[in-house]
């Protein structure tokens, strides 16, 4: 159990509940020392004490931002890149919630599923993409198989220990009550890990961001990642920062969805 | 609970499990190439025998040293910022509404994707592949110092505090000790991020060690190469997480023998 526990933390490091917790601030002191820094940034790019070559101002982004949403050309990437974010974390929400449910049903399953939980947790995912691209080409295939590669242990180290701590009575009364034990883990474990996995869904949310743009970044030619690197190649600082803004600003809503959801399915519960 | 009268498997003992893991992953490989039979895609005794190549390669092996040397050079890096100011934030409402809402920002963001402009900034040197593995590694040991700061039992710091100790004295010979646990969790994380950062930093910037070996083989076909490399980075990421979690474990006995809520000690 302890070994378990270290493990899903070391998978999730501001994972589901009892784990890494933040205190909550109210809006108005949350947003006090972003604006600070904000208004930091203007102060020294106006003043020039910084090239704007180096570090553009904070409005000059926005204005550019604003500008680059105006094209077709951004929203194309801008969907790419989406796209193969939301359908591999869909795959590895699905795969990971199986997988560490069906691991209830055998012991030998558990434990094999332990043992390469184990293997294959700590391994760097990032370093896999290069095989992939061999095997499935440079297309979306093989970022999204990246993307699940990533995404899939939170989930399923989220299910998997929220499923083993669901009160044996309540399974019991199911099993006593002529409840298969396939449709116990749907009707009764499933409901009651909900919470749970959620959390685990969140992290795995922030990761599939990180890694479809740097995946991106690595080999493509489109999406978000894609328009940093040109940006790059031709020293357009500016254009750097957008690409950059953008997806941490998708990581952010995909972080305070999950959030939301997480809250309301508490609440219901 | 239940199981202790059910009778012990073969699998239940944690290294056979963890061979059959293993076997389990090379089968799989093994005959996923032999069915694709992509010439980009050799099996894993193609790829083991590559191994003594590259590690009898002087090139490739300086590469991977110079990776690994970046790696806890932004490692050490990471600690020596991240743990004091994550044990301040759990201690001081100031610091905490002062750096948690930058930090939450920040967490989002892909670390290695600033490569590019911290190029621009430091230079081509390893200046920015340090950093930028530092700023990967901040942010889970920064949340782990945090937490471990917020558990410690008020009754300590106090009577640290009647004793007349002041705040930074306090940090260090107080808070540090009782979080020693919680913050040797982030650093076991910290150290596979370390590992995350350095390799998609340098297939990003292109230009040495091993993410760079990686693509360079992988465009002079020299596809075995690739996947031996990937073997490497694999072993590397799994040793370095075993070898943290020992080194935790020693470190802390005291506080996981002695259960939750006693800091007393």
């Amino acid at each position: 159990m302890n070994r378990q526990s270290s493990l899903a933390r070391s998978v999730m490091p501001a994972g589901p509940r009892g784990m890494v917790q933040w205190r909550r601030l109210s809006a108005c002191k949350r947003l006090l020392s972003p604006i600070a820094a904000l208004l930091i940034w203007e102060l020294v790019c106006r003043l020039g004490w910084i090239e704007p070559q180096l570090l553009p101002a904070p409005t000059a982004i926005a204005a550019r931002m604003v500008e680059l949403a105006s094209a077709a050309e951004f929203w194309q990437h801008f969907g790419i890149t989406l796209y193969r974010l939301v359908v591999g974390l869909v795959i590895a929400v699905a795969l990971g919630v199986v997988l560490g449910l069906a691991a209830q049903l055998s012991r030998l399953g558990a434990a094999v599923l332990d043992a390469l939980v184990r293997l294959l947790a700590p391994i760097p995912k990032i370093a896999l993409y290069p095989a992939f691209i061999l095997i499935l080409g440079f297309e979306n295939t093989s970022k999204i198989a990246l993307i699940v590669a990533d995404a899939l242990f939170p989930v399923l180290m989220a299910t998997w220990a929220a499923s083993r701590s669901v009160d044996q009575k309540l399974i019991w009364s199911a099993r006593a009550a002529g409840t298969s034990r396939a449709a116990c883990l749907w009707k009764v474990t499933l409901p009651a890990i909900v919470p749970t996995v959620l959390a685990g869904v969140r992290v795995a949310g922030v990761i599939a961001c990180v890694v479809v743009f740097l995946a991106e970044m690595i080999a493509s030619t489109d999406g978000l990642g894609h328009m940093l690197t040109v940006a790059a190649r031709a020293y357009r600082t500016l254009d750097m920062f957008v690409p950059l803004v953008w997806i941490c600003a998708l990581g952010l809503a995909l972080n305070s969805l999950i959030g939301f959801i997480q809250r309301r399915v508490d609440h219901s519960g | 609970m239940s199981s202790a009268a059910k009778p012990m498997r073969w699998y239940h003992n944690p290294a056979l499990a963890f061979l059959a893991a293993v076997l389990l992953v090379g089968v799989l490989w093994g005959v996923l190439s032999s069915v694709m039979n992509f010439s980009s895609f050799p099996g894993p005794i193609t790829a083991l025998k590559e191994l003594p190549t590259i590690v009898l390669d002087p090139n490739a092996v300086w590469a991977i040293a110079q990776s690994v040397g970046r790696m806890f050079a932004g490692y050490a890096w990471a600690l020596l910022f991240a743990i004091p100011l994550g044990l301040a934030m759990g201690r001081s409402q100031a610091m905490y509404d002062i750096f948690y809402p930058l930090v939450s920002l920040a967490y989002p963001m892909p670390k290695a994707a600033l490569m590019p402009i911290l190029m621009l900034w430091f230079g081509l040197g390893s200046f920015s592949k340090i950093l930028v593995i530092a700023m990967g590694v901040s942010l889970p040991v920064l949340f782990h110092s945090y937490q471990g700061a917020c558990r410690i039992e008020k009754k300590l710091v106090w009577t640290a505090q009647a004793m007349g100790m002041g705040p930074v004295k306090r940090l260090f010979r107080i808070v540090l000790p009782a979080a020693l646990p919680e913050i040797l969790i982030g650093c076991r994380v910290g150290v596979v991020m370390a590992l995350i950062v350095m390799v998609s930093s340098e297939m990003i910037a292109r230009q040495e060690g091993v993410g760079n070996l990686l693509f360079t083989s992988m465009d002079m076909a020299q596809y075995a190469t690739v996947y031996a490399v990937i073997l490497i980075l694999a072993v590397m990421g799994f040793v370095l997480d075993w070898l943290f979690e020992r080194v935790r474990r020693y470190l802390t006995h005291w506080a996981e023998s002695s259960g939750g809520g006693s800091s007393l000690h």
